[in-house]
């Protein structure tokens, strides 16, 4: 995967992930495009383009659009499952997830991301373990002295 | 009033305000709203001018802040968050980068955790500062606390660059060995990135990709796969004797032997039965022999995808072009073409798109299922979405012989003759430009046809250079 942006439906752009090195100037230019081309779309035409050299894969939830740009072999079905599965994931996490959440939350939006995608590849697929993962990250911010115990029950030290 | 009152339940969200409202300086206060209430403030106005003065208003603060002496690291992270926000609506937040860095490196906890995130959002591999960086990932990688490790790994994912391969990579191979299979992954990848970039750097360690590919933990093998999946496309005769191996893991997956799971919507394992179908392809191109020994779990795949479940679709289209890329087996083609057909007569956009996509592949290798799919091809034509029509077109170059020539011109033209996009048009003169052989004879005839025309476009009048 080369990058996966959110934005709403006034064409806002809420969180961005770049896999490969883009100049600045470049990664706006392509997200003011995509997100033009991809909001003059009718809801029930196909989640797939060709856009320039790139094959894009995108969908709505709610007031937001998922768009991931994707090599040219890899699987288009499968690029939306990553995305239901993204939305999926902070569904659970943030407790029906809205574009509310994903603005004043943004942060956790990536570290969620982080923990599903890795250098675009997936990562992880079972949703199980990416929140225990999450979970565990979370508990960083507590500080308390019982951190390490709680991160043992969890499986995730060292 | 609506607007102030929400933004004071916003500001009054006590978790949420990780700087506190007041920063103390040496000498006079900076007083700083809290992150939830700037974001409301931003997120209410309309126009961009006014949004313009807000975020500007809070990026000087932001920078005075980030110059204060004293400042906590709990502080520099509530800064990055303010400039990470800014960053994503377009402002130039660059003179905040290396307070990233230093977040990433000096930071505790969760405050490097944020100072990482900040780097890989700001940065990329060719930035001047993520030279700063290497220590602070050596470091971390060897960490006794498998959280700094996984930051660590995140991050060279991200921000190491060619130059800096050989410094890192001793500490992530080390990291293959890792009890914890998410290290283990995550290592995978990092090389799985380093080989992309410099295939040569990873040269040397062969031997620990062939480990990881048969690591006892079904992650770790596929993140190992995208490895393989990218080396056999560079060479596939090098790694022909793998074949047997994967074909054999492709029949347990698809018989239900890894643990529940690994289940997606109860598709077993479809990501890696995707990803096994890639490498086969690549495996099985024009080697027979090869392809023999695939033929079987491809029925299987196909027998087993029978639910009418979006994943279960994009197994089976990846099992048709794995079909259509290998030597050919008769039985097999007919049954992706049965397959396709299923595709083709959906009713879902997505599916008919591929659906076409899948035909084109299939018609290459077995010209004779053109005829079958041709009426219900011809009428993707109609279709609203320009995506579809586009790939139609070009199926239906594929599709063209001697036979079928008139069919296809005929519906072309009184296509063209009720469509007013001009983009469409093009393609069609774009398409008839490439000009091979089966091609040449049906573009000859549009071509004609099309001179014959008064509105055609001048773009189609172009074509006259062959």
């Amino acid at each position: 995967m080369q990058f996966m942006l959110l934005f709403s439906r006034q064409g806002k752009l809420r969180l961005q992930k770049w896999y490969t090195a883009q100049p600045d100037k470049l990664k706006k230019k392509i997200t003011r495009e995509l997100v033009t081309t991809i909001l003059a779309r009718k809801p029930k035409m196909c989640s797939f383009l060709e856009w320039k050299d790139m094959k894009i894969v995108y969908k709505r939830y709610a007031s937001l659009y998922f768009c991931c740009a994707i090599e040219h072999d890899d699987n288009e079905l499968l690029t939306l499952e990553i995305i239901h599965r993204y939305v999926e994931l902070l569904d659970k996490y943030f407790g029906s997830v809205c574009e509310l959440d994903i603005i004043f939350n943004f942060e956790k939006a990536y570290f969620m991301l982080d923990e599903l995608l890795l250098g675009g590849e997936v990562q992880e697929t079972s949703k199980k373990n990416v929140l225990k993962a999450i979970a565990a990250q979370d508990l960083l911010q507590e500080e308390t002295d019982d951190t390490k115990s709680l991160l043992e029950e969890l499986g995730l030290t060292g | 009033m609506m607007s102030d009152a929400v933004e004071k339940a916003f500001a009054a969200i006590p978790g949420l305000i990780s700087g506190g409202l007041t920063t103390i300086t040496a000498g006079s206060p900076i007083h700083v709203q809290g992150f939830p209430s700037f974001v409301h403030k931003v997120c209410s106005l309309t126009s961009k001018y006014e949004e313009e003065q807000v975020v500007k208003r809070e990026l000087t603060l932001v920078k005075q802040r980030l110059a204060q002496p004293n400042i906590t690291q709990a502080q520099q992270a509530d800064c990055l968050v303010r400039l990470l926000f800014a960053h994503v609506l377009g402002y130039d937040v660059s003179f905040g980068y290396i307070s990233a860095v230093k977040l990433a490196q000096q930071g505790t906890l969760a405050y490097k955790r944020m100072g990482y995130l900040a780097c890989t959002l700001f940065l990329h591999e060719n930035h001047e500062l993520v030279l700063l960086l290497i220590n602070t990932i050596q470091k971390d990688i060897n960490s006794s606390n498998i959280m700094d490790v996984c930051m660590a790994l995140t991050a060279t994912c991200s921000l190491v660059n060619t130059e800096m391969i050989p410094a890192i990579l001793p500490f992530v191979q080390e990291k293959l060995k890792h009890q914890k299979e998410i290290i283990r992954k995550k290592a995978v990848l990092c090389l799985f990135k380093f080989h992309r970039m410099a295939p040569n750097s990873v040269q040397h360690i062969h031997h620990s990709f062939k480990e990881a590919l048969c690591d006892k933990d079904p992650g770790v093998m596929w993140s190992a796969l995208h490895i393989y999946h990218d080396l056999i496309k560079h060479s596939p005769s090098e790694y022909q004797d793998i074949t047997q191996s994967l074909v054999s893991i492709l029949q347990q997956v698809v018989s239900r032997k890894l643990p529940a799971d690994y289940e997606y919507h109860h598709v077993p394992a479809p990501w890696l039965q995707i990803k096994l179908l890639q490498v086969l392809a690549l495996l099985g191109k024009d080697q027979q022999k090869i392809s023999r020994v695939i033929h079987p779990v491809l029925a299987e795949v196909l027998q087993r995808s029978e639910s009418n479940q979006n994943i279960t679709f994009g197994v089976v289209y990846e099992c048709i072009l794995t079909i259509t890329s290998i030597s050919p087996d008769t039985r097999l083609l007919e049954y992706a073409a049965k397959c396709t057909g299923k595709f083709l007569r959906s009713k879902a956009n997505n599916l008919r798109y591929l659906g076409i996509k899948a035909l084109t592949k299939v018609i290459q290798v077995a010209p004779q299922h053109a005829l079958d799919h041709q009426m219900t091809v011809i009428e993707c034509l109609e279709d609203p979405d320009h995506t579809i029509r586009a790939k139609t077109l070009e199926l239906l170059y594929r599709m063209c012989n001697s036979v079928n020539v008139k069919v296809i011109c005929d519906k072309l033209l009184e296509y063209m003759e009720k469509d007013t996009e001009k983009s469409i048009k093009g393609d069609i003169a774009n398409a008839s430009l490439r000009g091979e052989d089966s091609v040449l004879l049906f573009a000859v005839q549009t071509y004609w046809e099309l001179l014959q025309r008064k509105d055609v476009p001048n773009k189609l009048i172009q074509i006259g250079a062959w």
